[in-house]
């Protein structure tokens, strides 16, 4: 594994509103990565000062090793799509694709035919009559021909229906597991990536809650259920990240794995285990607040 | 440890290139459309004649009149627009597929120069057979009006290419300096244009130099005028390039 992005004390600020607020990570070769968060967490302004649309305030970004500001040996590697592309008024989708041939040196022609099928893209259609999830699921083909090293996929599936979603991961998974590349995901649907997630970084207020690879997220939590006064007694001296409770009965999630043991005298106590999800356990870290996040 | 593959990139024209292909996918709006308002232009210009030479109006009295027709102009405010739309939404779409703002800059630049001087040969030429045919029979007069009456291809050639190298450049300036810094940005340039505008003048009218800035101007003649006018337009152009290295294709 190798290194190809690298962020430093990075900082972004607009006016007196701090973006990204000096953030350090790194991401390797041919993983895909998620990138979650909240509304305004700064998922997207990571994302443009990582392409070089946007400038850092202060700290660094390297791609392979160079800054990718107006460096086009970078920019000629990454493809990245985002929720918010503009298109010209003049344009139809059948231009975009067209077009995206010449910038991306792997372009695939027969990817993006097979998918602009399965998409039902009206190609001959204006863009902006198009719908949401149609302007999306350009982006989506797009982002997949491209095949670019490293593809960015800023919330692109934005108004795309159910079956469309299933069909981008699906497609998303097959095309990498034929040409690994490296992709940077950021999402606010976490359960339907999860599976897709091979690290996560999490977002909130600019900071980095959490940067960990997805195995370890997966069973790092659990939810306790039961008679209040046993489940005061059972997570006692534990680690909690949420509590709820309803009469006598109470609900609390706990970090760290749990031994077969502590199973046990789980089950004995009529306590109930439930694993805890990728997306609660982000819901419930992102809630609770920055400095005991960091500490997973 | 970070890797550093051997990158590459397309060689440096090919990139710029693919900037003017990039902006010609939709040939309508380079191609199509203004030579569809060149055409309606024309058919104005050719109508008029016809009828006044119906009710009896000699030809050289329609010629002398035609002289003050502005249609040949007519597809310059559109140009202008597409100047500014080529910043406002070519920019942001140009970046996505990520292209840098310099190669941007250089191709969306050549595409203009390409587009002026192709335009020109044609309005040009057409001139040309417009004085030899007479004004196409009718003392009508479309591409030798106004000040593009001069006596050479090569003058009228001229001064079409500079017209619309102003009008591409100085509008995609101004769409730049939207880009950069938005709303205020245009509030502050368009202040102080009015402002830079009326000093001139007041300082003109202050010294009494009107007659000498009329003799100037005149002694400049109409091709000594718009080779001078290639000064702002260099201007616009370095500006413009300068203003949007900083720009960010934010919503």
């Amino acid at each position: 594994m190798s290194t190809i992005i690298e962020a430093r004390g990075l900082t972004k600020k607009f006016g007196s509103f701090t973006a990204v607020d000096d953030v350090d990570f790194t991401v390797e070769e041919n993983r895909i990565y998620g990138l979650l968060g909240r509304n305004g967490a700064g998922k997207t302004t990571i994302m443009q000062l990582l392409t070089g649309q946007d400038f850092a305030s202060s700290g660094s970004v390297t791609v392979y090793g160079q800054s990718p500001v107006e460096n086009s040996r970078v920019l000629s590697n990454v493809s990245f799509i985002k929720e918010s592309q503009k298109y010209p008024d003049s344009i139809r989708a059948k231009h975009v694709f067209a077009a995206a041939p010449n910038f991306y040196g792997n372009w695939n022609a027969e990817l993006a035919q097979q998918l602009i099928g399965e998409f039902r893209i009206p190609l001959n259609r204006d863009i902006k009559k198009l719908s949401r999830g149609q302007v999306s699921a350009v982006g989506v083909v797009v982002g997949l021909a491209s095949r670019a090293p490293i593809t960015f996929f800023d919330e692109p599936y934005l108004g795309l229906d159910a079956v469309a979603r299933q069909l981008f991961y699906d497609r998303l998974l097959e095309d990498y597991a034929l040409f690994p590349r490296t992709v940077i995901l950021s999402t606010h649907l976490i359960d339907e990536v999860s599976d897709l997630l091979e690290h996560v970084i999490l977002i909130d207020e600019g900071r980095i809650l959490l940067d960990t690879p997805a195995e370890e997220l997966r069973g790092s939590a659990s939810t306790v259920v039961g008679k209040r006064m046993d489940v005061a007694a059972f997570v006692s001296g534990r680690e909690i990240i949420h509590s709820d409770g309803i009469g006598g009965l109470s609900s609390v999630t706990i970090t760290g794995q749990l031994s077969p043991a502590e199973r046990a005298t789980a089950a004995h106590a009529g306590l109930e285990l439930a694993p805890v999800s990728l997306q609660q356990l982000i819901v419930r870290l992102s809630s609770h607040g920055n400095s005991e996040g960091t500490e997973l | 440890m970070t890797a550093v593959p051997a990158l590459s990139a397309p060689p440096a024209f090919s990139r710029v290139w693919n900037v003017v292909r990039l902006h010609m996918i939709n040939r309508q709006t380079y191609l199509y459309i203004p030579w569809l308002i060149f055409a309606g232009a024309l058919v104005v210009s050719l109508a008029i004649p016809l009828l006044l030479t119906y009710n009896g109006v000699p030809r050289s009295e329609i010629s002398d009149g035609a002289i003050n027709s502005w249609a040949v102009i007519s597809p310059m405010w559109y140009l202008c627009v597409v100047a500014v739309l080529a910043i406002a939404q070519s920019f942001p779409f140009a970046l996505g597929f990520g292209v840098t703002r310099r190669d941007f800059y250089l191709g969306t630049s050549l595409l203009f120069v390409l587009s002026s001087v192709g335009n020109s040969i044609v309005l040009a030429t057409l001139g040309v057979i417009e004085t030899a045919t007479g004004g196409w029979g009718l003392g009508a007069r479309m591409f030798t009006s106004m000040f593009f009456d001069q006596p050479t291809w090569l003058g009228n050639f001229f001064l079409f290419t500079v017209f619309q190298l102003g009008v591409y450049f100085i509008g995609a300036a101004i769409a730049t300096v939207y880009m950069r810094w938005r709303m205020w940005g245009m509030l502050a340039f368009w202040l102080g244009s009015v402002v830079v505008i009326v000093a001139i003048l007041s300082a003109i009218t202050l010294t009494e130099s009107w007659p000498a800035v009329g003799e100037t101007l005149t002694n400049l003649g109409v091709l000594g005028i718009f080779a001078w006018a290639l000064v702002p337009v260099a201007l616009a152009a370095l500006a413009g390039f300068f203003v949007l290295r900083r720009a960010t294709p934010k919503n």
